[in-house]
């Protein structure tokens, strides 16, 4: 028998690896089809990005590009709602929508031999649909019974007061992409019909692939069920950029009878268009991107504040954030801040190099696994498309990662973070809270108890 | 893949001298490999008193070994590119990495390292800050959501005291604050060890090269006593009706249902888990047709089986009423269809399509190393049987009609259920929508 190893072994070197490439078409109505051929890979993805920048909603029908997503499904032209939903599923699909800020993504999930049946139904859906009142009412009642869920959910709290005192409110992502009460309730049919006709049509969507093409014409496929799309789509509206309101301050969000504080702590960040983007990740990594990152080796090892805290960089098109998000238990609140702020502030006097390699390393070497699957290739493509860079820019934002050295990464973070101070969202029980906050130094206290 | 024919993921399996089963399944497509634990322990294991300690050790397990020290599990892996994570159940308790093959022999080292010498590194303090850490997953996860002690409530009134299925993982506070160290080391001790054990090792390596790293790395481990098997947990359907009516601070009225269901593994259980796939699964479902769609009354309906091994399964149904409709309405609408499923039977077309749903989730299941690894695992520890993998979408699509409406009939009923039930409180009602 061997002997006992009382220390690692080493790790072989990796094999090489680049995002997936793929074919790239043209439908008859003009929109690109790009085809990545996964084998193995049995349940293919397609899915449709539109760009939708949501500056085309009316300010007073805030919500109604959610709603017309999400009634597209809701009856087309030749199925009523359930009818559809039988057929689509009789297949073995699974039908999603989704809408950020600047696209539409509408998608199937199928086992590729049942493909040719499955993308028609999601043409039809797209190109063809009903916009009954019946089902427009419903979904907006569905709207508002689900904004109730959200008041009552701290995450959402949380991510809600953080948008809405991180930007002004001239800026569109200062409220909810789904619209609030005041906005949802004045929809019908009408005005969701007439969002459609304005901002859907083939010349804004390109449309995606991923799976097992073995034995499968997925362009032609594709080709014929989009071949009817026709559309009086205007251009697509440019996004101003977004307008950031600085400062060190705090948020305070009463919600009675938490046992945990929900923290968000950010600030401003930057979009794809940076070219430290990657560095900003790395800096994202070491800070609070991971389990043994500096903010969970202090809060959930060393003192158990937290089941587990994360920072992220996130953007859209334009303009991005940096958030570390949380739960914290109550009695610690002011605590937990406490070590939040000194270790975000900490970190703009330097990464190591060693933090800075092992950051690197985690996040290059993770890559095949995040696109192993056929649906992941397809998500990272369709927001690549929204967010405006190359289908594979998941290379670039890679090399960028790789020629990252410590200096740059620090400098990525300390251009962002606590340079134009630090919005602390707090939304938990406020009477338990508050007193915790003295002597914190967080800046303004804007106290929603 | 043609549509019908059985899947093929190679399976090669071989047990260790200690008692450790290895499976491996090859797969040369991909530069990634994907290790999974599975061990038979989960928190039907748990005696009385010591609720939540198969959980605690999940995160225990993390806190450094022999030759590992706190925190350098995950700090090696990540930096090797791996994902990882743990999850414990009531059936079992899992450890999973996947990372470029170059890191299988760490990832082993690890898991060995880990299986063999945990109590090296156990200690006080370890154990103190693991022990908040749980606790605030509770809060997370259970207590500061609404609805969030739902299942608590369901399964203290589905199963009887004791039961090995009648608290959940996650556990008792109570009994975690009274753990001294000595019990948390009599606890890996008796479940911790290579014959209570599944490695499987999927990806980019050949058989054999993973059998010889897996003898590498865990061959020298001593096998331990066979641990006492969890109490048998086999019991009927519900002849009864019992109710939690809760009053809170909800955003909307809910009401869940939970029926015991057929062990898993049998195709009583599959029939079952069917019947509640054509009652709540997708939006061709009966309940979203009736209640969401056509009558709306409530904002949406969901459900489905949750399959066990311990000589029982469970399964629930759950509406949230829409607003300013009685809950009643919505309880009475899911009776009806719960009635007309056990009395009336499925449509072959009903069957075909939830079949069908069930036949996508298991490809995009198997679709990954780390899923394909997960299920491998599963299936070699609860039913001794890797190859499973293969034949489980036969099995699902071999489900008939009449077995469905005969399991649903015997298992999913009116007369035979556990319901909670969460209502606004009158002045939380009257004032919603208006705070801020």
């Amino acid at each position: 028998m061997s002997q006992v190893l009382t220390t690692p072994p080493a790790v072989g070197a990796p094999r090489p690896w680049k995002f997936p490439e793929a074919v790239t078409t043209r439908t008859s109505v003009g929109a690109p089809v790009h085809v990545f051929d996964r084998p193995g890979q049995y349940v293919a993805t397609v899915r449709v990005t539109i760009a939708m920048p949501l500056i085309a909603e009316p300010r007073e029908l805030e919500g109604v590009a959610t709603i017309m997503s999400r009634t597209l499904d809701e009856g087309t032209e030749l199925h009523s709602a359930n009818e559809f939903a039988a057929a689509l599923e009789r297949h073995g699909a699974a039908y999603g929508v989704d809408v950020s800020s600047d696209a539409l993504h509408v998608e199937i999930s199928v086992p590729v031999s049942h493909l040719a049946p499955a993308v028609a139904l999601l043409a039809e859906a797209i190109t063809r649909p009903a916009f009954n009142q019946a089902d427009v009412g419903r979904h907006v009642t569905i709207r508002l019974g689900e904004i109730n869920q959200e008041r009552a959910n701290a995450g959402y709290r949380a991510r809600e007061a953080f948008a809405s005192h991180l930007f002004d409110s001239a800026t569109r992502r200062s409220r909810p992409t789904a619209g609030t009460p005041d906005t949802i309730r004045p929809l019908t049919n009408v005005e969701v019909a007439d969002f459609y006709r304005r901002n859907i049509g083939p010349e804004r969507a390109e449309i995606l692939f991923a799976g097992d093409a073995t034995g499968v014409d997925a362009a032609a496929i594709i080709d014929e069920a989009f071949a009817g799309w026709t559309s009086g789509a205007g251009p697509v509206g440019e996004t101003p950029e977004p307008i950031y309101l600085p400062g060190n301050r705090v948020v305070l969000v009463n919600r009675p009878g938490s046992v945990q504080s929900q923290l968000l702590i950010g600030c401003a960040g930057p979009d794809r268009r940076d070219p430290g983007w990657g560095s900003a990740a790395v800096a994202n990594h070491v800070v609070g991107g991971t389990i043994t990152s500096r903010v969970d080796t202090v809060l959930r090892e060393e003192k158990g504040y937290t089941y587990g805290t994360r920072t992220s960089f996130a953007a859209p098109r334009k303009g991005g954030t940096f958030s570390l998000g949380g739960a914290v238990r109550t009695e610690v609140t002011g605590a937990a801040i406490g070590d939040a702020l000194r270790i975000l502030r900490e970190a703009r006097d330097g990464l190591t190099e060693q933090e800075v390699q092992e950051a690197k390393d985690s996040l290059i070497r993770t890559a095949p696994l995040r696109y192993e699957q056929a649906d992941s290739v397809a998500q990272q493509v369709g927001s690549n498309i929204a967010n405006g860079v190359p289908i594979d820019f998941a290379d670039t934002y890679l090399s960028q990662i790789a020629a990252t050295t410590a200096a740059e990464a620090t400098d990525a973070y300390r251009r962002y973070v606590g340079t134009n101070g630090l919005l602390v969202v707090i939304v938990g029980e406020a009477k338990d809270v508050r007193p915790q906050l003295e002597g914190l130094d967080l800046g303004d206290l804007i106290d929603l108890g | 893949m043609v549509a019908g024919m059985p899947l093929t993921y190679p399976i090669a399996e071989q047990t260790l001298d200690n008692g450790l089963r290895v499976v491996v399944s090859s797969d040369r497509a991909v530069p990634i490999v994907a290790v999974n634990l599975w061990y038979d322990v989960g928190s039907r294991h748990e005696p009385p008193g010591l609720t939540g300690f198969a959980h605690l050790f999940e995160h225990l397990m993390f806190q450094g070994s022999r030759n590992v020290a706190s925190g350098q599990h995950f700090s090696l892996l990540e930096t090797a590119g791996a994902s990882l994570n743990a999850s414990t159940f009531f059936d079992r308790t899992n450890y999973f990495e996947s990372l470029p093959s170059g890191g299988l022999d760490l990832a082993l080292w690890l898991e060995a390292d880990r299986m063999g010498y945990l109590l090296d590194a156990v200690n006080q303090e370890n154990l103190d800050n693991q022990r908040d850490v749980v606790k605030e997953e509770k809060r997370q996860s259970y207590d500061n959501r609404p609805y969030g002690d739902s299942y608590e409530r369901l399964v203290r009134l589905a199963f009887p005291e004791g039961h090995p299925y009648a608290h959940m993982t996650i556990g008792s506070m109570a009994d975690l604050d009274a753990a001294s160290l000595e019990d948390v080391h009599a606890f890996f001790r008796k479940y911790y060890g290579p014959n209570n054990a599944v490695l499987t090792i999927v990806g980019d390596v050949s058989e054999d090269d993973a059998f010889d790293a897996a003898k590498r790395y865990f061959g020298h481990l001593p096998a331990i006593p066979t641990p006492p098997p969890a109490p048998d947990g086999t019991i009927g359907p519900m002849t009864d009706v019992q109710r939690d009516d809760v009053e809170s601070d909800v955003p909307s009225d809910l009401i869940t249902m939970m029926f015991r269901l057929p062990v898993d593994g049998t195709p009583e259980l599959d029939a079952a888990g069917l019947a509640l796939d054509i009652l709540a699964a997708g939006q061709s479902g009966r309940l979203n047709r009736r209640l969401v769609r056509d009558e709306q009354i409530a904002q949406s309906v969901s459900g489905g089986a949750l399959p066990l091994i311990g000589g029982v399964s469970f399964g629930t149904l759950t509406g949230i009423a829409s607003d300013g409709i009685d809950l009643q309405k919505v309880e009475d609408a899911l009776l009806e269809e719960i009635e007309k499923l056990a009395t009336e039977g499925v449509s072959s077309e009903e069957l075909a399509t939830v079949q069908a749903q069930a036949e996508r989730d298991w490809l995009e299941q198997l679709a990954t190393c780390a899923g394909r690894a997960d299920e491998i695992s599963h299936h070699a520890l609860l039913f001794g049987d890797a190859n499973r993998i293969n034949n489980r979408i036969d099995q699902v699509k071999a489900v008939t009609v009449e077995q469905v409406q005969a399991a649903a009939s015997k298992w999913v009923r009116a007369a035979g259920r556990v319901q909670v039930s969460y209502r606004r409180q009158e002045s939380a009602a009257s004032t919603a929508g208006e705070q801020e």
